[in-house]
């Protein structure tokens, strides 16, 4: 019993540090599109682990097919949001930071190229 | 077929949330999938989309070698994150998709998504487009390995051995 | 165990409180909707890991309830910004 407690902490600490440095990516990264995979971590890799620390604590009844479905429900609906999101904000107009990099350029480009001509 | 598996599949979900064996319970469940059932018998004349469910048990030889990438990619993001937020080089990409089979694509873009590090923005008949995080994660999507386990667990019709 | 969990929970409040502060301050209506998804998604554990700090397994029922709400909800709001969202 003291094994399966130490081995759920563990993972539940685990999940947790994802899910911390996910929240942290949110602020850190630079654009919207990168903050998507920041968010990504949280959503994946951090209700995995807390589910399955979660999952040791049940005594294997009607509780765990419960943990499976909460797991398996957000395995199917959390990339189908992301993927939501991010096309919407495609659709919306959003540039990723490659692409509004490159507009920038080509405003700066045809500023000096109005200055000279003036 | 398609409105017997329903059955099964909401008389299981009935179960699953209530736990409770008594005759009066159990028939109020058969009330409600009866008329769940009624309710996607009218849609299904509605729509004309795909119903095949696959049930096959090759899901359970994806799911692990999936939670394994989740993993690998995870540590990666995160040692990103909590290195050098600034110095990333996001890639848009077009990622094939003529090897994989109809039925199986939501999974596969799902499943791009899935991963942290790649991310699914766009799909049509032909391709799909993929932000990624760094310009390896795209080479490795390029790669196909994602790709080849797709398609070899989900052979497509006509070439099953 | 009662420790652990009870550290857990407090630790998923501090991402929520993270997240939330992301949606109320963040440059593009998506980084909003970004940080309230992600907000969902820990209520449900959140839930799921109160639920056993207290002893009550039957806050699942609860956690399920929530997860089902907040993907209609996602889809929802996206749907109604997809084309009509401002940028700035």
């Amino acid at each position: 019993m003291l094994v399966l407690d130490i081995v759920s902490s563990i993972l539940l600490m685990t999940g947790i540090f994802f899910g911390f440095s996910g929240a942290v990516g949110l602020f850190r990264f630079p654009d919207f599109f990168t903050r998507v995979h920041a968010a990504s971590i949280t959503d994946s890799i951090a209700v995995i682990l807390i589910i399955a620390g979660l999952l040791l604590q049940t005594s294997f009844d009607l509780n765990t097919a419960k943990l499976m479905f909460i797991l398996m429900f957000l395995m199917i609906t959390s990339p189908t949001a992301s993927h939501a999101l991010a096309k919407s904000a495609r659709h919306g107009g959003l540039l990723t930071l490659g692409e509004s990099k490159q507009q920038q350029k080509q405003q700066k480009e045809q500023m000096q190229q109005q200055e000279a001509g003036q | 077929m398609h409105l017997g598996l329903w059955v099964v599949v909401l008389s299981l979900f009935w179960l699953l949330l209530s736990g409770y064996m008594q005759p009066m319970l159990l028939s109020f469940g058969a009330i409600s999938v009866l008329l769940v059932v009624l309710v996607i018998k009218r849609m299904a004349n509605v729509d004309q989309e795909l119903k095949q469910v696959d049930f096959r048990l090759s899901i359970f030889r994806y799911l692990p070698w999936l939670l394994k990438e989740i993993m690998s990619s995870s540590f990666h993001v995160t040692k990103l994150i909590w290195s050098s937020p600034k110095d990333l080089s996001p890639t848009l990409a077009k990622i094939s998709l003529k090897n994989i089979p109809k039925e199986k694509r939501v999974l596969y873009a799902n499943s791009i998504t899935l991963t942290p590090g790649t991310l699914s923005l766009d799909i049509n008949k032909h391709e799909i487009t993929v932000h990624a995080l760094e310009a390896a994660s795209v080479d490795e999507l390029n790669e196909g390995a994602m790709e080849r386990k797709i398609a070899g667990l989900w052979p497509k019709k006509g070439e099953e051995k | 165990m009662t420790a652990v969990l009870a550290a857990v929970c407090i630790a998923i409040l501090v991402i929520m409180a993270l997240a939330l502060t992301r949606a109320m301050k963040a440059p593009t209506v998506y980084d909003r909707i970004l940080g309230v998804n992600m907000f969902g998604t820990k209520t449900v554990l959140f839930i799921a890991v109160v639920g056993y700090l207290m002893g009550r397994p039957e806050f699942l029922d609860i956690a399920i309830v929530y997860a089902l709400i907040n993907f209609i909800g996602m889809v929802a709001v996206l749907r109604y910004f997809e084309y009509t969202a401002p940028i700035d």
